[in-house]
């Protein structure tokens, strides 16, 4: 099977098409012939697209691949399609680059974010796999041990625990975590977190004032406007407030 | 429903459904940042001076035009939208305009701009234009289609009574989300017409690009079976790879 997909994979499928219809006439052709004839160039050339689609100004592709359509794929299927993927990606970027020197548009840059698309795909399939097996076999996930700790300017931070051969009582050149080092005790670190912690509530109080003047004037423009909509969009806004406000009054003179 | 849930504020989830573009890509097609903080040193905390108010017309965010009417330095009047709960109006519904000189009209949404609140009504509500004026030539005139609000300026028309009506998602025996009309509690379908992006009127018409493309029967092929090995081992067995050296003991710190 895993051949098979190369096959018709080519040089450079790279995406699932998004539409349903039969196309069992091509393909059997494709697979009866047991040569494979589209070009195999083991040269540097295979950077670059291919001949026929220099002068394109359009070329039309399907979609990325969808993590449901990945799942049901052997592994020797994945860890093809992934160099298949990555091929592409390099000749898109190679591209890309030419178009830019030669001062050009590149064709259809989405292409780009759809191999990148795939590829994420891929290797969360592969890690779902994984996961599943380490759990199964040892009980823990198996993938690198991610710590919550604080770094040395108060914050807290991810700390992605590294391999190593030494323990780390052994391990001189080690730099222990920033914990341990007293520097979160320091002057300094507590004066930086005074000033970050204003400058956060600070954004957090303007987005709110923000938010409560453009629901007043929202109110104003749209007196009969949904207001449960308008609850579900800005939550942390007091509606009956924002109503009672002189803001919020249109040109007319209120009926009360 | 709000499934672009990022961008949701911004670009609304019917634009990036027509574009048929990753979202990603859409972000990055219309997205101007003036200065982003390196990744990965920690001497930088997280921070990006960008642009972030943008006019949203009927140029849509990927394209030239929106980022010519957007350039940097032009700043203009804040445009109020209501918010929506749920969005009913689609491209190819029929619709009855309630303002403007054919008020009581019906016609067909020609297209739908959901940042704005707008809908666009084929041959209806149009004003005209004249094109090319010159000294010499006195122009052309060309009719356009304004837009029309769809909280107060348009109605979806019952499928039964052929009247306009309010509508409600609510759901079938099946789970299915449906829209339904108040007035005759008809399910309204979705047209064939919303299915419609930039690069194809509906699913079943894309045509295959050989050279890039798997075609969709291949897709769908199941080859997975499950095994109790994890990807590397299978890879490893597959291309004939034997390790039997035992790893030495090593420690996460």
């Amino acid at each position: 099977m895993s051949f098979s997909l190369l096959r018709i994979i080519g040089r450079s499928t790279v995406t699932a098409c998004t539409h349903l219809k039969n196309n069992t006439a091509s393909l059997g052709v494709i697979f009866n012939s047991k040569i494979h004839t589209t070009g195999v160039r083991n040269d540097l050339m295979e950077f670059f697209d291919i001949k026929k689609n220099w002068n394109e100004t359009d070329i039309k592709v399907g979609r990325a691949w969808k993590l449901d359509e990945l799942r049901i794929k052997s592994n020797a299927d994945l860890h093809m399609l992934w160099y298949v993927l990555l091929k592409e990606r390099n000749m898109l970027y190679t591209m890309e680059h030419e178009c830019n020197v030669n001062v050009r548009l590149f064709p259809n840059p989405e292409r780009i974010d759809k191999v990148q698309e795939s590829m994420n795909n891929i290797e969360t399939v592969v890690r779902e796999r994984n996961v599943a097996y380490y759990q199964l076999e040892t009980g823990e996930t198996g993938e690198q041990p991610v710590d919550d700790v604080i770094n040395m300017f108060g914050l807290p931070e991810k700390y992605h625990r590294k391999e190593y051969h030494l323990p780390s009582f052994m391990n001189t050149r080690w730099v222990r975590p920033y914990l341990e080092h007293g520097y979160i005790n320091s002057v300094s670190v507590k004066k930086f977190l005074r000033l970050y912690k204003e400058k956060l509530y600070n954004t957090k109080r303007k987005a709110k004032n923000r938010d409560f003047n453009h629901v007043q004037q929202l109110l104003k423009r749209f007196p009969n406007m949904d207001m449960d909509a308008l609850k579900a969009a800005y939550p942390d806004v007091d509606l009956e407030k924002a109503k009672q406000s002189k803001k919020s009054r249109g040109h007319y003179v209120p009926k009360y | 429903m709000r499934i672009y849930t990022y961008l949701s504020k911004k670009v609304g989830d019917l634009t990036i459904k027509y574009s048929n573009f990753p979202e990603s890509y859409v972000k990055r097609s219309f997205e101007q940042v003036y200065w982003r903080t390196p990744k990965g040193y920690p001497q930088y905390t997280d921070a990006e001076v960008s642009r972030k108010k943008f006019r949203f017309t009927t140029n849509r965010p990927w394209t030239g035009a929106f980022a010519r009417q957007n350039e940097r330095g032009t700043l203009r009047k804040k445009v109020f939208v209501e918010p929506i709960k749920e969005w009913s109006f689609f491209k190819g519904d029929r619709v009855e305009i309630l303002v403007g000189k054919d008020k009581g009209k019906q016609g067909i949404v020609a297209q739908v701009i959901q940042e704005r609140n707008w809908v666009f009504v084929e041959g209806l509500n149009t004003h005209l234009r004249v094109v090319g004026k010159d000294k010499e030539f006195p122009g052309i005139v060309v009719q356009n289609e304004a837009p029309l609000l769809v909280t107060t300026d348009v109605k979806l028309v019952d499928p039964e009574s052929l009247k306009a009506t309010e509508v409600e998602w609510r759901y079938t025996e099946d789970g299915e989300k449906v829209r339904v009309s108040v007035s005759s509690s008809r399910i309204i379908p979705i047209p064939k017409a919303a299915e419609e992006t930039t690069d194809y009127k509906s699913k079943e018409l894309y045509i295959e690009n050989p050279e890039k493309d798997t075609t969709a029967d291949e897709a769908a092929k199941i080859t997975f079976s499950p095994k109790l090995r994890t990807f590397e081992m299978d890879i490893m067995e597959e291309m004939g790879i034997k390790e039997d050296r035992v790893p030495a003991m090593s420690y996460w710190y």
